[in-house]
């Protein structure tokens, strides 16, 4: 692949980026709402699976863009939230903190 | 050489990085269809050379969609490679037992997604 070809790839990646950054926030906030319901044993099974979903859509995206710290993190959220049991609260503050940091991964991008 | 793929994926961010990845890296054609009902109609009025298909949509996902690829002789014979970010041992042999070309995992490398591809068709 040639360095402009190279240069072209990197300039339009950044575009769409920029584009799905509000999508990947988005996701990131719902997920850190939900660890709020699971620290107060709130949780209903549609928000499990809701936040099961964002977690491994974040997961499938994060690392195509560079941030395979991103995808680590959002696979064990993934991992969590598709149990067969609902978190209890003692995941909460786990669940919360790995939100936070997705959240400073993506800022770290953008 | 440029070859013709369609990438089927609900997820729109997804779609365009493999798109944008296999035309700008690769020079080839690429179509795209956010769904597996709208990536049949896509995969019989086209007929590309090989299908990029996601595992987890809304509605017909990735193994139904495939089936019913196999199932069409319009289609049937086209290379399909499953995109995944399932990770786990168990869904990826159950991904393989379907007879697909090939699994190709996400977070995918843009710079590399031609060559992965190409790897598993025999495009050189």
């Amino acid at each position: 692949m040639g360095t402009d070809s190279q240069s072209a790839l990197t300039a339009a990646l950044d575009r769409l980026w920029t584009q799905f950054l509000p999508q990947m926030q988005a996701r990131v906030e719902l997920l850190q709402a939900i660890a709020q319901t699971v620290a107060m044993q709130k949780l209903s099974d549609e928000q499990k699976q809701t936040a099961s979903a964002a977690a491994h859509k974040l997961a499938g995206v994060l690392g195509t863009f560079g941030l395979s710290s991103g995808t680590e993190l959002a696979r064990e959220l993934e991992l969590i939230y598709s149990r067969a049991d609902c978190p209890g609260p003692e995941l909460a503050e786990k669940l919360a903190s790995s939100a936070r940091e997705l959240k400073a991964i993506i800022a770290s991008r953008a | 050489m440029s070859h013709r793929v369609l990438v089927i994926d609900d997820e729109d961010d997804i779609r365009e990085v493999a798109a944008l990845s296999l035309e700008t890296v690769a020079g080839w054609e690429v179509f795209v269809a956010n769904s597996g009902t709208q990536g049949l109609a896509r995969a019989i009025e086209l007929q590309p050379e090989a299908i990029l298909l996601d595992v987890m949509m809304p509605g017909m996902d990735g193994p139904t969609t495939f089936r019913e690829l196999r199932k069409n002789p319009a289609t049937s014979a086209i290379p399909v490679l499953l995109l995944t970010a399932k990770v786990q041992g168990s869904d990826q042999r159950r991904f393989a037992d379907l007879g697909v070309q090939a699994i190709l995992f996400k977070p995918f490398d843009p710079l590399t997604l031609a060559d992965q591809i190409s790897a598993v068709l025999g495009w050189s």
